[in-house]
């Protein structure tokens, strides 16, 4: 606040007196108060802020379609998930929630996390209308890109690489689109509706499919001597090999890629497998996944007399599997055996009936994969009657698609040593889920139209906007407490193998977990040129998040890493806003009596580099911008 | 149960307002200490928490700020009983104790119940003490004694049960004429005493009323709700403004819904229409009344600052002499001498005035000096008054929880400074108002000076400091000089009084002299 000038020779007499205040600097979170932020510093306090948000791969703005969710809005809700994660009906179902593993609920023991993949899932039930192709952003280009293989990385890319303006073709192996997403998930997880819909969305945008075209290196130098560019996303589908003796080579053992396929497409005879015993080997990150649905697609199979058996060679706490998900496999009647290595196999009448298995012991070395390093122990041998293996430990991609000479770069995600030929998806990096192969799709075509344009074309930044709603965010505390209705579930009887198990929730239950989340993409800052150190902000928190700090430890881009606390006003250089524990609830605003506390809408928005730079040099993003409440 | 996003939200205050505004101080004394909703209720009951873990301050509603001697005895007795001999009072003309422990106070309020002293509605969302100039009964200047009317107002708000849960506190002044001794401006209710002549050619006493007022972060000067209003119906026009707060301040957010918000947000005009509405419903006629035409005040001319003078002498002859109380505290032996004196010299009353010092009214002229004397032998001056020396802090971070800032530091900074005899011909023209947060309880933005607490950060840490503001007079807000630790405010101080020395024309105030300059520089 300024003094008034009005005051003329009274306070030229007290500037006379030249009073000089040493102050520490104002300690700003984002490099702009309202507007445009696109500095280092606006990404990292963004993503402290929103740790959902910056758990996700695709990067998908979770609080701000849980809101939209919550105003009962759930047309919003899918369009914002649309554009961040593209297919949010089939990653509402299956996605690996590393967003969950972020939410600031984790910490209250009330209920852990928001349920944010329900929450995708709900908004994709319940929109009113079909998905529809996306707008383009920008204005036919007349260049052409090949995609080779159409599972979730390259579908994304395509899309992306048409709203950049350019032509593009799909070549796909098999009968349908979708990749992994329709042949390695089962089917009573996932819906082909869903994911069918969700294509269409894509593919309705103009792009060119060639189904059932499966593309060798030879067609592939074809391909890239046509097109502009190719991005090869054909994923990881060579399933690693378990020699066993005693086994034959002769399909005794089947891979769990094979296996989920042939079920899925309804290869498997129903009756063909009654009463038999199937072992599954596997259980590591890569693994557990198809393992697990092996396991219950197997045992619909098997039916009540036969036996379904998970062997993994560390213990339980380091498979991929989440204890909850082990838990629900033992309802399930799924064996879950640990500690063991397939050892031998026995043949009886050219039809396999056994496999031994080894104990384990884990040694205190950790292996390049950083789990501790297994040793099996001589004379532990114990065999398993077995009419089926399932081997589901690890897939790898098989390199010999590309055209002798083609290599991937080191250290260069996406581009390889053919100026033309870029790399997404499983294919890219090993095979790993959904959400990341859809935002390596993304990222793939960001590159792409950036070697075929010569110049970044999109651009993104952080939108600050002011609110005045008086620190009211539409939740109150008192959500917090709200018991969260469970995911209803398919009784155990009418679990067919096709009918989803998982039937989704209605509106109103989904906005009782809609208001669970503390909305954090409102930012609460104190001003520090207003702050008057009343405390009263203190008084009133419901957690520790405002402290007296001392001294704030930046980093090289002026983002706050650490503060030190005090308990003395003396010692206190700022009131400080940890936004790592606010729950956003609004009370230090309210209470503040000098206005130094804001609370601003933040949301992380890409947009063409043309617009960026116009917003940027008028600094808003939004409309005009108030500071005080009056 | 679950919430829905279209609840309507209230502040947590007001859900445990909901819940009833019944607290037990005997079941208090049995469990030994007050729970967390009951802290919010004891308020109501006039006892609030203190920056000491434990302790408790209690808020004797004195209407007028007027006491007998018999009361100022059992005043006395309640502070040696409970709370460590102290007693302050405060800018709104009641008595605080401090260091009450919370067993004890249920056998505290009993005790001041037997002289007809009540702590009720002391604080809380209610109708606060009813405040009245100092001089009311005897000032030279005054167009009617305005006492009765403040107690009437007091007893009858105090008793309507519909009253009990406002939105927020609710505030009433009664001035006996337009100097502003009482500072009616600053309050939700300022009722001013004019004399006009009527229609039919008669000279009638009655009130104008101004509503809105407030000090606090965003402060206002309250707006003329009505020109005249008789005198008998001026509890009736309280009781219809505070209808008014109730069903319309802010039950949302407790920063905001003071009455100055209502009349801010809604218009006076709205206000007017809706206190009219209401004043009808309860079938008070409204004749004689004067909306918005102009009044002309016939009353006998009144000074700037009427309270200036030295031992005032009433209409009945009789003089009123001072006692200046620093910092508003006082300890019960000098409170019990304080009862005896008034009891020998004077008419057995004791009056609490808002610059926190004591009157004793109805004293001979011929016994004055004897009684200065007497006053100064118990350790406090007799002259000085609404002067630079009588300078009002608020009790600061010494027992206020929201406190920012020592107030009492600096009044002792600040009072050797004000001293020097260099000032003693402007010791009479400025005086200075210091509160420790926003809050104003010492209305630092109505004073010649004002400071208000605050802290400035330095590299490594903060300091204390002050926002200085010159210029306010009762009517009028101050301006902002600037913020500054408490280590420069003295020579601020200094450097201010030595302008105005050299800037002051005639026999203006320092505020009056702010205000000149500050016009000319406008037109420049």
């Amino acid at each position: 606040m300024s003094e008034d000038k009005s005051l003329g020779p009274f306070l030229e007499a007290v500037k006379e007196l030249d009073i000089k205040y040493d102050t520490a600097p104002i300690d700003q979170e984002y490099s702009t108060f309202a507007g445009v932020g696109a500095e280092p510093l606006d990404f990292k306090s963004y993503a402290k802020d929103i740790p959902c948000q910056a758990a996700c791969p695709a990067k998908t703005r979770v609080p701000h379609y849980i809101q939209a969710l919550a105003e009962g809005n759930p047309d919003k809700a899918y369009l914002i998930n649309q554009e961040d994660n593209v297919f949010s009906g089939v990653l509402g179902r299956v996605c690996s929630r590393p967003c969950e593993d972020g939410c600031r609920h984790n910490w209250t023991d009330i209920n852990g996390p928001v349920h944010i993949c329900h929450l995708k899932r709900g908004a994709s039930d319940l929109k009113t209308s079909k998905p529809e192709p996306l707008p383009a952003w920008f204005e036919e280009t007349g260049k052409r890109v090949a995609v080779i293989g159409g599972g979730p990385s390259g579908l994304t890319a395509a899309r992306e690489l048409r709203r950049y303006g350019h032509s593009v073709t799909i070549f796909e192996r098999d009968k349908v689109l979708g990749g992994m997403m329709v042949q390695g998930i089962p089917i009573f997880r996932l819906p082909r509706e869903t994911v069918a819909e969700e294509v269409k969305a894509i593919i309705d945008s103009g792009i060119d499919v060639k189904l059932n075209t499966s593309v060798d290196a030879e067609m592939m130098q074809q391909v890239i001597d046509e097109y502009d560019s190719v991005l090869v996303s054909v994923g990881t589908v060579h399933a690693s090999n378990l020699k066993l003796p005693g086994l034959p080579d002769d399909g005794h053992a089947v891979s769990g890629l094979k296996f989920m396929h042939d079920y899925n497409m309804g290869d498997i005879e129903d009756g063909s497998m009654t009463g038999q015993n199937v072992i599954i080997v596997g259980g590591g990150f890569t693994a557990v996944d198809c393992a697990r649905s092996c396991a219950r697609a197997a045992l619909r199979l098997v039916g009540e007399e036969g036996t379904v058996t998970i062997v993994y060679r560390r213990t339980a706490g380091q498979m991929a599997a989440k204890y909850d998900e082990i838990e629900e496999m033992g309802v399930e009647n799924i064996h879950i055996e640990t500690l063991m290595n397939p050892h031998s196999a026995r043949v009886e009448n050219g039809k396999l009936v056994g496999v031994s298995f080894q104990r384990n012991a884990l040694e205190d070395v950790t292996s390049e994969v950083g789990k501790p390093r297994v040793r099996a122990i001589e004379g532990t041998e114990e065999e398993f009657p077995c009419d089926l293996l399932i081997v589901a430990i690890g897939q790898t991609r098989t390199l010999n698609i590309l055209p002798e000479g083609i290599h991937q770069n080191e250290g260069d995600g996406h581009a390889t040593s053919h100026e033309k030929v870029f790399m997404s998806g499983d294919f890219n990096y090993g095979s790993l889920d959904v959400i990341t192969a859809v935002q390596d799709g993304k990222d793939a075509a960001e590159k792409i139209d950036t070697s075929l344009m010569g110049r970044k074309r999109r651009q993104k930044h952080i939108a600050i906007e002011m609110t005045e709603v008086n620190g009211e965010t539409g939740r109150v505390r008192d959500h917090d407490l709200q018991l969260p209705p469970l995911m209803p579930t398919l009784p155990l009887g009418q679990r067919d193998g096709i009918a989803e198990v998982e039937l989704g929730h209605d509106l109103e239950a989904l906005q009782v977990h809609a208001t669970r989340c503390y909305w954090c993409q409102n930012k609460f800052e104190i001003d520090h040129d207003k702050c008057i150190h009343c405390n009263w902000c203190i008084e009133v928190t419901p957690r520790d998040c405002i402290n007296k700090v001392s001294r704030l430890f930046y980093d090289e881009d002026d983002f706050v890493e650490t503060s030190l606390e005090t308990d003395l006003n003396h010692e206190a250089t700022y009131i400080w806003i940890d936004s790592k524990e606010c729950i956003r609830c609004g009370k230090c605003l309210r209470i503040c009596p000098t206005s130094a506390i804001t609370m601003r809408k933040t949301e992380l928005c890409g947009c063409s580099t043309e617009e960026f730079e116009e917003k940027k040099s008028h600094n808003q993003a939004y409309g005009t911008v108030a500071h005080a409440k009056y | 149960m679950q919430w829905r996003l279209d609840k309507r939200r209230v502040s947590e205050e007001e859900q445990l307002k909901d819940n009833g505004l019944t607290l037990d101080f005997d079941e208090v004394a049995r469990k030994g200490a007050l729970g967390g909703g009951e802290k919010l209720l004891s308020k109501w009951y006039g006892i609030y928490g203190s920056r000491h873990p434990g302790a408790h301050m209690a808020r004797v509603v004195i209407p007028g700020g007027v006491v007998t001697s018999s009361q100022a005895r059992r005043i006395v007795q309640v502070a040696e009983d409970y709370g460590q001999g102290k007693i302050s009072i405060t800018t709104r003309q009641c008595i605080q104790f401090h260091w009450l422990k919370a067993p004890a106070l249920a056998d505290m309020l009993r005790d001041l119940a037997k002289d007809n002293l009540s702590c009720f509605h002391g604080c809380g969302d209610v109708t606060r003490n009813v405040v009245a100039c100092p001089l009311a009964e005897t000032c030279q200047y005054k167009r009617i004694n305005v006492l009765p009317y403040a107690k009437e107002t007091a007893k009858a708000l105090t008793a309507m049960r519909d009253l009990d849960n406002l939105p927020r506190k609710f505030k009433i002044n009664f001035s006996g004429c337009g100097a502003g001794c009482g500072q009616p401006f600053i309050n939700c209710i300022g009722a001013i005493a004019v004399t006009r002549k009527n229609e039919s050619g008669e000279e009638e006493t009655g009130f104008k009323v101004v509503i809105g007022g407030g000090m606090g972060w965003e402060a206002f000067i309250g707006k003329e709700l009505f020109a005249f209003v008789p005198p008998g119906r001026i509890a009736a026009v309280n009781r219809a403004i505070a209808l008014l707060f109730r069903d319309n301040g802010d039950r949302r957010d407790r920063t905001q819904s003071r009455l100055k918000f209502v009349v801010e947000k809604k218009g006076i005009e709205f206000c007017r229409e809706v206190v009219i509405d209401f004043l009808e419903k309860e079938n008070v006629s409204l004749d004689g009344f004067v909306f918005t035409d102009a009044v002309e005040d016939l009353g006998v001319p009144y000074p700037d600052r009427p309270l200036l003078e030295p031992n005032p002498v009433g209409t009945d002859g009789l003089v009123t002499v001072r006692v200046m109380v620093p910092k508003g505290e006082i300890t019960h032996p000098q409170m019990k001498r304080m009862a005896q004196l008034t009891e020998e010299f004077g008419d057995k009353r004791l009056f609490f005035t808002q610059r926190q010092n004591i009157e004793i009214h109805g004293v001979k002229p011929e016994k004055v000096e004897t009684l200065s004397g007497e006053i100064k032998k118990a350790g406090f001056a007799t002259e000085g008054f609404f002067g630079l020396q009588d300078m009002v802090a608020c009790v600061g971070s010494t027992y206020c929880p929201k406190a920012v800032t020592e107030t009492r530091a600096l009044f002792d900074i600040l009072h050797p400074v004000v001293k020097n005899p260099k000032y003693s011909e402007i010791w009479d023209k400025a005086y200075i108002n210091i509160t420790g947060c926003p809050n104003s309880c010492s209305p630092y933005r109505i004073a010649d000076i004002g400071f208000r607490g605050m802290r400035i950060r330095e590299q490594i840490g903060s300091v204390e400091a002050y926002e200085i503001r010159i210029g306010g007079e009762h009517n009028r807000l101050g301006r902002l000089l600037g913020e500054y630790k408490l280590s420069d405010c003295a020579r601020i101080v200094e450097t201010i009084l030595d302008t105005f020395l050299k800037e002051r024309q005639g026999d203006e105030t320092l505020a009056q002299c702010v205000n000149r300059v500050s016009a000319q520089e406008g037109v420049k």
